[in-house]
């Protein structure tokens, strides 16, 4: 149960951070869906060795973050292309 | 009949409306206008979410009374230099990602406010050891994350701390132990048998550590062979 609640905290915080929102974003600047998903990727990537672990100790951020952030960073791109293809002209 | 379709109708329209391109409105001012909504959204999120931070909020729920009572009788609560850690302090990380998901996974607190897991001192009792293993685990795990936001072996003076004290941190530093290692009641009961739980919660972690570094060795040595 602690294991699910644990996986459901850490897509809800991926979602609700730079994966999701700067995932968003940069979907939401281009047509492409391999270009939005790479771009989401990208800041799935990187984001957990920008912001994960913790300014006062040395935890190494575990694969499971890694992998969600990727994960939820591809989705992220691909909703912003989505909205981008649905709501513009260009 | 006619009902449900108007519904759809409805719906229908606002959905096109949403997504129709707008010709009334300038880009600067949907610009303008979404930066300003964007603020008000991200400003009441963040006050709401600062909200279940207060003390208040963490001890509104009846199930939260025998801890409370306890913290209150703690040094966190009351000491010679005025400063105080409430609930948040020790259970909800500063960093935002953590602190996202330590918000979602207390949602399970309220699950279990409404079944009334814990809402006697007997079914209390019978739940310490197991909600103390599962918060020493995520400490244990973290590094004690949430103590350091205060704490720093880097800011104390041995000097001035009792000998035994300055001894055991010396140790702590020396061994690269955390704090949750030897604080385990600092803000709560101990439950009997809390020394042999410890230990079992410490182990586990450092197979499951042992069992990942596998993983990650055996992955090395398939792509080392694979490129040889």
């Amino acid at each position: 149960m602690l294991s699910f609640l644990d996986l459901l905290g850490t897509i809800g915080a991926s979602i609700l951070g730079l994966p999701g929102i700067l995932g968003v974003a940069l979907g939401m600047m281009t047509r492409n869906l391999i270009v939005a998903a790479v771009l989401g990727g990208g800041v799935g990537v990187v984001s957990p060795l920008l912001l994960g672990g913790s300014h006062s100790t040395h935890v190494p951020i575990t694969p499971l973050e890694y992998g969600v952030a990727l994960v939820v960073g591809v989705l992220a791109g691909l909703i912003g292309c989505t909205i981008r293809r649905r709501g513009a002209t260009v | 009949m006619s009902e449900p379709t108007e519904k759809r109708r409805l719906i229908r329209r606002i959905w096109d409306a949403i997504w129709t391109p707008t010709a009334v409105l300038s880009t600067g001012f949907l610009l303008i206008a979404g930066f300003l909504a964007g603020i008000l959204f991200w400003g009441g999120f963040h006050w709401t979410l600062e909200m279940t931070n207060t003390e208040e909020f963490c001890t509104s729920c009846h199930t939260m009374e025998t801890n409370l009572g306890e913290y209150r009788e703690t040094v966190h609560y009351n000491n010679h230099s005025g400063v105080r850690a409430i609930c948040s302090d020790c259970h909800v990380p500063h960093e935002w990602q953590y602190k996202m998901k330590a918000k979602i996974m207390a949602v399970k607190d309220v699950y279990h406010e409404v079944l009334g897991t814990i809402s006697t001192p007997e079914k209390y009792e019978e739940r310490r050891l197991e909600m103390a293993a599962a918060v020493w685990k995520k400490m244990k795990a973290s590094d004690s994350r949430e103590c350091r936001n205060c704490h720093a072996f880097e800011y104390m003076d041995f000097t001035i701390q009792e000998t035994r004290a300055a001894d055991n941190h010396q140790k702590a530093i020396d061994t690269g132990m955390t704090c949750i290692d030897c604080h385990q009641g600092i803000a709560h009961d101990l439950p009997p048998g809390y020394l042999e739980e410890y230990n079992h919660v410490v182990e586990t972690l450092a197979e499951a550590t042992r069992e990942i570094d596998d993983d990650v060795a055996a992955i090395r040595s398939y792509l080392g062979s694979g490129t040889e």
